[in-house]
Parts: structure tokens; sequence; C-alpha cells
């Protein structure tokens, strides 16, 4: 199978959506003539013209309540936010009205809309420009959020995301997008909500989502060859609605879990998952949960501050080998 | 009074066997008196003792399978401690168990007694001030165990899954173990009743030893995990039986005989020499390649078969090998084969010459990727320019791994092995 970029996963299914659906159309900041602040959009511009690929002055809220009108008249918009950080100014359009529309208005119009943004730090972009606040948006009924770690995942995830009625939160990572994999055949899609078992164990499972869900897969292996440990690895893919069935079975078999993520840990997708799975797996956990998150403190510019601050793959391998069981399972 | 513990006797050992107990309660022992026989996973072996005193007790009776560590006898000076009679199995009155929980019961009885002493809690109460985790918890009332009785390592002496999977090995029933991913085909037995139940009243249920289990759960992942493949061969043997025979009579009547099998282990060494390929196994997508050459032949002892290793056969000369292996048999056949001289084997043999068969295949020996199967040697008309002569035909089929070997490679070796035989002179290099 041949390899692809997350980058190029992205930009392809964008120009075939576009291709595929003429309601569809991009808008955001210096998409069009700039080609995106990350790339994904080169190109679409000149292929597709200013109607379908939109510039956007820097008013997040603005465009955001475009595109949500946009999506309410039968157009399928797909909004990227340059970085998660600056969504911040448009919570307000996301979640007093894109995400309450639907439901407050009687089911009379559903809300198409695709809102693209990565997220993470480890680029020394500081405190305000590195932020995970993917939990701010798993917390809202009214929209879905996924996030993909591989390429294939973004190309299943991204299709799916634009041909779904309700608003999506489609999280990407600034980490992911050089990273490479295989390219799926044809019109691959992912369904929202599934998440998957990306590496099979007995001893304990790892349960984590976008770029951190691709280091446990490399802790897991290596681990796994030098010690033995037979590691289990779930990939959220989606936070909302969360597949309670794929936590709850991986549980069931290794009794033992950590929540792997880059965000904050209180609060965060940990916590909630370390909730559903007392409430769901109680009689089956040997063990706490161990959540294995980022410092709780604004993230520092200066680089070795940052690598102290940001969770990574050394904290994962300890936290493994403090909940390993005595007894290997293999 | 101190405890004499089951030992680890070999690397892969994690429980034991009391095969027997040649002292009994009372009886002086010395520094390197031997106690008992255990069996291993691999072997017998001596349990000695390495203090001296008055044997007290014997914690775990004949039979009795017990893990690494835990006490099987206490020994200690002066008379007998106890009243009453010693060396028999302490037996539970109200409770009817089965043979393989009866030893046990006793000191599981005793430490839970203790344990209440120190308490003023009733069992219900006790069985709150316990901490284990939700999973153990609920292990224990499905195997109808009392928490009390565990000892949990988990952090803060918490009870977790190992502790009750442990305590259900000590117990001797088999550890249900929702979790565990290859079901291994002693394990299907379900943990609490009799075994003697389950069977029809016209048959008649033998336990299998350690070394038995050992043999059936490691041939069952063999033929499951390994795609094997054969390739047969036959070898003129006439030259070869003509050596030996030569051989053997130069050696004077004490002197050790060659067998056929001693030529095949060594040819199959030496061929090894040219196909590093298969001196080798498999192991996380890596073909490791064995320096040395290290021959394993299948020996047929009363427990079942054993593979003691002949270490680099390649460079042994074939009386060498002879000796090695007569010693290795005799050892074999009385259950007395250190661990040692069943490790690090890189290649087997399976010889059923002897027993008039023509051809066989045999299942690999993990983590080898080869083994091969020599049949018997018979007389057979061949024909030589036309005409037939009477020559001695033997069939050998080598099964190999196919993720690593492929058809040729195992071809080429196995015409290797022949030219070997069929020139014998060859392997007295």
């Amino acid at each position: 199978m041949a390899e692809i970029t997350y980058r190029q996963a992205l930009h392809d299914v964008l120009r075939e959506e576009l291709l595929r659906d003429e309601n569809v159309f991009l808008l955001g900041e210096e998409i069009g003539v700039f080609e995106g602040s990350y790339k994904i959009t080169a190109g679409l511009l000149s292929e597709f013209g200013p109607k379908r690929v939109v510039d956007t002055p820097i008013v997040e809220n603005g465009f955001i309540g475009m595109a949500t009108g946009a999506a309410m008249l039968g157009l399928r918009p797909i909004v990227e936010i340059m970085t998660i950080n600056f969504i911040v100014l448009a919570m307000d359009q996301i979640v007093n009205h894109a995400a309450k529309i639907y439901a407050m208005f009687g089911g009379q119009c559903p809300v198409p809309l695709v809102i693209r943004t990565p997220g993470g730090g480890g680029q020394q972009l500081a405190a305000t420009h590195s932020q995970n606040l993917e939990v701010w948006f798993a917390h809202v009924p009214g929209l879905k959020v996924v996030a993909p770690s591989t390429p294939a995942d973004a190309k299943g995830l991204l299709r799916t995301s634009v041909r779904d009625n309700n608003p999506v939160i489609f999280l990407e990572n600034l980490a992911l997008y050089n990273t490479k994999g295989e390219e799926p055949a044809g019109d691959y899609m992912v369904p929202i909500g599934q998440a998957k078992v990306t590496k099979e164990g007995a001893d304990l499972t790892v349960i984590s989502y976008s770029r951190m869900a691709v280091m446990a897969l490399d802790v897991a292996r290596r681990m796994e060859q030098e010690n033995k440990l037979s590691i289990e690895v779930v990939d959220l893919r989606s936070l909302r609605p969360l597949d309670h069935e794929t936590i709850i079975n991986s549980i069931k078999k290794t009794n033992r879990a950590i929540v792997f993520e880059e965000d904050w840990r209180s609060f965060g997708i940990g916590a909630e998952i370390a909730a559903l799975v007392q409430e769901e797996a109680f009689d089956d956990l040997d063990a706490p949960v161990k959540r294995v998150a980022s410092l709780e403190v604004p993230l520092p510019y200066s680089k070795p501050l940052e690598l102290a601050t940001l969770t990574g793959a050394k904290q994962l391998e300890d936290a493994i080998n403090e909940l390993a069981p005595r007894r290997r399972r293999r | 009074m101190s405890e004499i513990t089951m030992p680890r006797l070999s690397d892969t050992m994690q429980e034991g066997t009391i095969a027997r107990w040649l002292k009994k309660p009372g009886d002086e022992i010395k520094k390197g008196d031997v106690l008992a026989e255990i069996e291993t996973d691999k072997a017998t072996m001596d349990l000695e003792a390495y203090e001296e005193g008055t044997l007290q007790q014997i914690l775990a009776q004949e039979g009795e399978t017990v893990p690494i560590g835990q006490a099987v006898a206490l020994i200690g000076t002066g008379a007998v401690a106890q009243s009453g009679e010693v060396g028999s199995a302490p037996v539970q009155p109200s409770t009817a168990v089965t043979g393989a929980d009866e030893a046990e019961t006793a000191p599981a009885k005793a430490e839970a007694s203790t344990r209440s002493d120190g308490r003023t809690v009733s069992e219900g109460g006790e069985r709150r001030a316990i901490k284990a985790s939700p999973l153990a918890r609920r292990m224990a009332e499905e195997h109808g165990i009392d928490l009390g009785q565990v000892q949990g390592t988990g952090p803060g002496g918490r009870v977790v899954r190992d502790d009750i999977e442990d305590f259900l090995e000590q117990r001797g029933g088999v550890p249900a173990a929702p979790a565990a991913p290859t079901p291994a085909p002693i394990a299907a037995a379900p943990p609490q009743p009799a075994p003697a139940a389950a069977a029809p009243p016209e048959a008649e249920v033998v336990k299998l030893s350690r070394v038995q289990m050992l043999i059936a759960r490691r041939l069952a992942e063999s033929k499951q995990t390994i795609p094997h493949f054969y390739v047969s061969s036959e070898v003129d043997m006439t030259d070869a039986l003509a050596m030996r025979q030569t051989f053997n009579a130069s050696a004077g009547e004490d002197g050790v005989k060659v067998t056929v099998n001693d030529l095949i282990v060594k040819a199959c060494a030496l061929a090894l020499e040219k196909f590093p390929e298969v001196n080798s196994t498999l192991k996380d997508d890596q073909l490791i390649q064995y320096k040395h050459i290290n021959v394993g032949f299948a020996v047929d002892v009363p427990s079942g078969l054993v593979v003691p290793v002949i270490r680099d056969t390649n460079i042994k000369g074939v009386r060498a090998i002879a000796r090695e292996a007569k010693g290795l048999i005799s050892r074999a056949r009385a259950n007395k084969l250190p661990p040692a001289d069943l490790e690090g084997g890189t290649f087997s043999v399976s010889n059923l010459g002897m027993m008039d068969t023509s051809s066989f295949i045999a299942v690999i020996n993990p983590p080898q990727v080869a083994i091969l199967a020599v049949a018997s040697t018979r007389k057979q008309f061949v024909p030589v320019d036309g005409q037939p002569v009477l020559r001695e035909l033997m069939s050998m089929t080598l099964s190999a791994d196919h993720r690593v070997i492929y058809g040729a490679t195992v071809a080429r070796f196995l015409q290797e092995v022949k030219g070997l035989l069929q020139n014998p002179y060859s392997l007295l290099g």
C-alpha cells in the first residue's frame, strides 16, 4: 500500500469533497492565496476559485457564525481555524449556536459544519499557541469531536465528518502533519464514535488519541520487545461520542488501564475515561486507572522547560512499569 | 525450627511436585541428605538438606505441586513437636476435598486461624477490612476463596489478580484467568469438581505428570503457531552400515558402540554448518542464527518424551557423540536428566528406525525451526546400471518452519545430510 503524509491525506480529502459535492466550501484565515498556514489547502484556490475557497478576515467569531448560517441554509462549510488556540474567540458561535440550533429549533435545520483545527505543543510556540483544548468541545452535547492519529484515519474521519449533518470539531496536531502512514484505497470512511485497538495486548491497556496515540503505539511495541510486556493500545479516534464498548472490552481483557493524553490532567479526557471505566467495568479493575498527562502550567517557551512540561514517552514508560502486573499474562 | 522450601531448580521452573519423600518426620537429618525427589517441568531432582536437625513435619505431601519458595517441610532440633501421628496428611473431616486440595488445606487453615486470632471482627467485618481490587474480590467470590487467606502484594498490601492466581495455583485449582490469552489445553478442566466425577464410568482418568503437561502444551503450541512443511528423501545407508560395523568391531568388548542415530546426528550437525538458517530461531521478526550447533535427539521415556542435547555436535567426533548419547539416554530413562542436558538445543532428530517404520513426520520442537524424522532402514532392490541391486534404504523427513525456511533450502539441506551419510567416511573428519 502506498504511503502518504497526514498533511496530504487531509488535502486530498478536501479536494475530493470539493469535487464530489458543490455545496462543500472552505473558509478560514490564509487558506487561499497563502495556501494555509500548514499548507493543507495548497492549490485549492486556483483549482476551485474564490467562491469555494474563501479567505476570511482575522475574525473567528464572525466567520464561524457565517459558516453556521451557511450550513443552516444547506451548504456544507469546512472551516480551518489556524490553531485551536484561536478557537477561543469563537466559543459563543460554536457552543451557543452551532451546537444547539438543531435541538432548539425542533430539528428544523441541521448544521453540517466541520471545523478543522490543529492543537498540541512541542513546537516552542509558548503558552498561548500550544494548547490542547479538545476537552472543552467534547463536553458539549450537540457537537461531535474527532481526533485521528494516522493519515488513514485522517482521511476516513474527514470524509465522514464532511458528510455528517452535525457540527464536527476535527482535531489535528501540528506534530502529526509530516507523519506518514498507509494510504487507504478508495472512498475510505471511518465511522465517528468508533475507537480502534491499534495493538493487541494482555498485561494492560493504554488508551490515547491523536499524537499521543502514535507515541503510545511506539512505546508499547518497544516495551514488548524489550521487557516482554504485552500492552494493548486503544486509539480513541473520536472523543465525542466516545466508544464505550471498545474501551470496556479492553479493560475486561487486561484489567488495568492508563490514559495517555497531551492535555492537562484535571477534568481531562483521562478523568472522563477513568470515571467511565469504574462505572461500567468496576468488577474487572485490578488497579486504579492511571492518568498520564502534561503538567498543569501555562506552557513555557524555553525548549528544556517545554520538554519538561509536556508529557511523553518517558512518562508513559514509567507509568507502564508502575502499573504492570507482577505476573505477565503471556 | 526452620522451613525447607521448594527450591528453584531450573531457569524456567515456577513450581515443583514432590515425587517422593525419602525421609519421614522424626528422622535425623544431616547436611547434604536427600530429603525428597522433586519433579519439575524438565526433570526429577533431589532436594538436599542444607542444615542439620530432625525432620519435624512434612507440609507438602507426595504428588503435591507447590510454587518456588513455599515451605514443604519443617526441620528443627529435638523430638517431633507434634502429638498424634506424623507423616499422614492432616485430613479435614468436615470438608470433602479432592486429592490435590487435601494437603494444602492444613497450612492454609493454620494461617487463617492466626489471622482471626489477631482480629476481633467477625468474618463479615474482616472482609471489609481487607484491601482487594474489585477484580480480585470478584475472582475470590467465584472460586470460593476467603480473601483473608490471600497474601496481598499490590500497593499497600492490596490483594490483586496475581495474588488470587497464585493462591489458586497453590491450592491446586486451575486459575480461571479470564484474561489468559492462550487457552492452555490443560486449563480446560473446571476448577472445582473432582476430576473423576467428569469421567464416564468405564474410563480411567490418568493425571498427567508435569513433563506430560509441558509436552502437551508445547506440542500443541508448536503445531498451532508454526506453519510446518515437510520434505522427504531416501538415503542409501549401505556404506554407512558397513562402516559402522568395522568401526564397532575395532572398538573391542568394552568400547562404546556407535549407533546409526549417532551417525545421523553427526551428519545433521555437519550439514547445519553449511545451513545456518536451519540452525536458528525466529524471535520478534528477527532470525537469530546460532553460532553453536547443539543437536538434540528424542528419547522415549516412561513419562513421555525428552530431547537431551549434545552440545557443539559438529566439532565432536562420532565416538564422543556415541559416548555422550549413551549417557544421556540412560539418565533420561532413569528420569535423572539435569535441566542443563535438556536446554540449548538448536536442532532435533527423532528416530523411530528401530521400530519398523516406513516413514513419519515430526513436530518441530520450539524455539527450533526444524526437526528430522528418521524411519527404518530396509533392504530394497535398486536399479544399478539397469540391474537390480540390493541396497539398505532409509527414509527421512524434515519438518521445517515455513516462516523462516523455504522448500529449496530444506531440499539442499537434506541433500547435504544424504551426501554425508552416503559417503560415511566424511563423518569421521
